[in-house]
């Protein structure tokens, strides 16, 4: 029973959701929480598979045209089992973010552990071979992305905290990408609106001329849990601490069956998008952390829409 | 009416507290810990003292035998008003950590703002001027404290992150930006400090190891009990735990560290190693005093070696 729901900004696409637990070649629970990147005229998608036993890893699914995909026949990243990021990763690997920059793809994720959920980031350059740099983070931070280029020389991050019970989104920059700090408050939650609870960071910023465009998730605690939205928010070219411009409502609520139905109800959250030549936009989300859904819309527009014009 | 408790390893003063309320010359709520150094022969405090307006800022004592201070009417360490620190400094700052290196004393406190608690860094040459460095974490993050030396080239610090209720260390070419983080100490169900802990007084170089002291939480359906435990860490890579005593060092016992605004805490962010190897550990006790304890070098690492005899 899909109900088409024409209100949002982001418009879904007649087939969602495009991958479904029943779409992976192997025995799993669900798969939410995709990124998608642009390899070698293919598309990819860095899936977030949670296992049976319940702990998620990453598998790689291909398109040629990024509607409809065909997943890998083997999972591409474990959590490690030995070395030393064995114990921070003993309750799986989740939610990565591919950038690309300077001819390497970098990944950052949640390492889930017995001491909470820490960013790692890991690089590839062919999509075969992954290889973990570093955890960038301590333990209570998650949702982390990185800025596609350098700013004023140094690499910067988004990722979210949680301060005083409060999650917002904050910056972080690094002159080695191991070594993180000048730490600073970018976006809050706001009182009263569909973000008041937590928000963070969700697609890696996209460069524009008015500003990096940053598609968040804000959360609304309701007396049933949890519900996960999108946002939009634009933050100055050279200092991202601060905010141009942030949308009042949401681009994407959960609305559809597949949005509202599954293992976490009332979520749609998005891990990437890929910007095409003609200013469209394919954004990839997670649905009710149990399958992977794509919405379009239109770069310019959606700077537009960020304005609240 | 002080009871004299003498089982704990550390002995308390017998004039304990050493600084009370009626020695401030000054109306506060309250009076948590206090960091400390010894200085050509004087010992300074930096003590955090909530002030009437409910904020926490950070105060000077000094003395010339380690038991009876005078304390600096104006605060050295108070919330910023500087538009980079304003936001995360607003509600006050507290438990001020010294490390001397290189002739810097360096000073980690907790600053506390509407974006929850995160740690901050300054140095001083001579306790007139404080310059702050920056903030090195993000929220929430408690009980930073730096080593006294480089360790494989490298600044360490450990820290009390927001989840996982333990200790970790972090690295730093440049005392600005930090990583490489691994868990050093975590709690222990069933015992004493099966809560969270975090590091008391920053690490003690011993010839056993880094000597740590560390508060530990147990949490009761009371409220809260806060101790002092120990343990040493190798010296070149503190994630290896040489030794971790298996009790407490010092527990809440005396009226003045049972009762107060926090009661049954003894909390401690400082300790001075003296030349004949006598150590003075600084602490607040039920958030309303600071108190003095002492021990020796040996004792407490022979304590930590061996700790207590299980029946």
């Amino acid at each position: 029973m899909v109900r088409r729901i024409g209100r949002d900004f982001l418009r879904r696409f007649d087939e969602n959701p495009i991958l479904t637990a029943e779409d992976i070649p192997f025995r799993c629970n669900t798969v939410f929480n995709g990124s998608p990147i642009k390899f070698n005229g293919e598309y990819l998608i860095l899936l977030r598979v949670e296992g049976q036993q319940g702990y998620s890893f990453f598998a790689l699914a291909r398109s040629k045209k990024g509607f409809h995909y065909d997943v890998d026949e083997k999972p591409v990243m474990l959590p490690e089992k030995s070395g030393k990021f064995a114990l921070y990763e003993e309750r799986g690997i989740e939610d990565p973010r591919i950038t690309y920059m300077e001819g390497v793809y970098y990944i950052l994720f949640t390492a889930a552990s017995r001491f909470g959920p820490i960013i790692e980031i890991a690089k590839t350059e062919d999509f075969k071979k992954y290889e973990r740099i570093a955890m960038i983070s301590a333990p209570g931070n998650k949702d982390g992305v990185l800025f596609p280029e350098k700013i004023n020389g140094k690499y910067a991050r988004l990722d979210r905290p949680i301060g005083n019970d409060v999650g917002s989104i904050w910056i972080s920059y690094s002159d080695d990408l191991i070594h993180w700090g000048h730490s600073k408050v970018v976006v809050s939650p706001r009182p009263g609106y569909w973000d008041s609870y937590r928000i963070g960071a969700s697609v890696p910023p996209i460069r524009t001329d008015k500003g990096w465009l940053e598609i968040f998730h804000g959360i609304r605690m309701t007396a049933s849990g949890p519900v996960y939205h999108a946002g939009s928010v634009l933050l100055d070219l050279d200092d991202p601490s601060k905010i141009i411009a942030r949308c009042d409502e949401p681009i994407l609520s959960p609305r559809e069956d597949y949005e509202r139905i599954g293992d976490v109800n009332n979520v749609v959250f998005a891990c990437g998008a890929i910007v095409e030549e003609d200013r469209s936009m394919k954004v990839y989300y997670g649905s009710a952390d149990t399958s992977i859904c794509m919405a379009t819309g239109n770069l310019d527009e959606l700077i537009d829409r960020t304005f609240n014009d | 009416m002080p009871r004299k408790f003498r089982q704990d390893v550390i002995h308390r003063w017998r004039e304990n507290p050493v600084i009370n309320f009626e020695n401030l010359p000054f109306r506060c709520h309250d009076m948590y810990n206090a960091g400390c150094i010894k200085i050509d022969g004087e010992y300074i405090l930096l003590i955090t003292i909530e002030k009437l307006d409910g904020r926490p800022a950070i105060y000077f004592a000094r003395s010339e035998d380690g038991l009876y201070f005078n304390i600096e009417r104006n605060p050295f360490i108070t919330s910023s008003p500087d538009e980079d620190f304003k936001e995360y400094e607003e509600m006050g700052v507290l438990d001020a950590r010294i490390t001397p290196i290189d002739g810097e004393y360096y000073i980690i406190y907790l600053a506390m703002g509407r974006h929850g608690i995160v740690l901050s860094i300054g140095k001083t040459k001579d306790f007139k001027t404080f310059e702050r460095m920056g903030i090195i974490s993000q929220p929430d993050n408690k009980a930073g404290a730096l080593f006294p030396r480089k360790l494989n080239g490298k600044f360490a610090m450990l820290e009390r992150p927001n989840t996982g209720d333990g200790i970790w260390i972090a690295y730093s070419n440049d005392l600005l930006t930090w990583g490489e983080r691994e868990a050093v100490l975590s709690p222990r169900g069933g015992f004493w400090d099966q809560g969270r802990i975090g590091c008391a007084v920053p690490p003690i170089e011993t010839e056993a190891g880094w000597l740590l002291f560390y508060y530990g939480v147990k949490k009761t359906s009371g409220g809260t009990l806060t101790r002092i435990g120990a343990a040493i860490l190798d010296k070149d890579n503190p994630t290896k735990i040489i030794n971790r005593s298996n009790i407490p060092i010092l527990s809440p016992r005396e009226l003045y560290e049972r009762i107060g605004d926090l009661n049954n805490v003894i909390f401690s962010t400082g300790a001075i190693l003296e030349e004949s190897g006598e150590i003075k550990l600084y602490y607040g006790a039920a958030d309303n005093c600071i108190c003095l304890g002492t021990t020796t070098l040996s004792e407490i690492v022979d304590f930590c070696r061996n700790g207590l005899e299980e029946f």
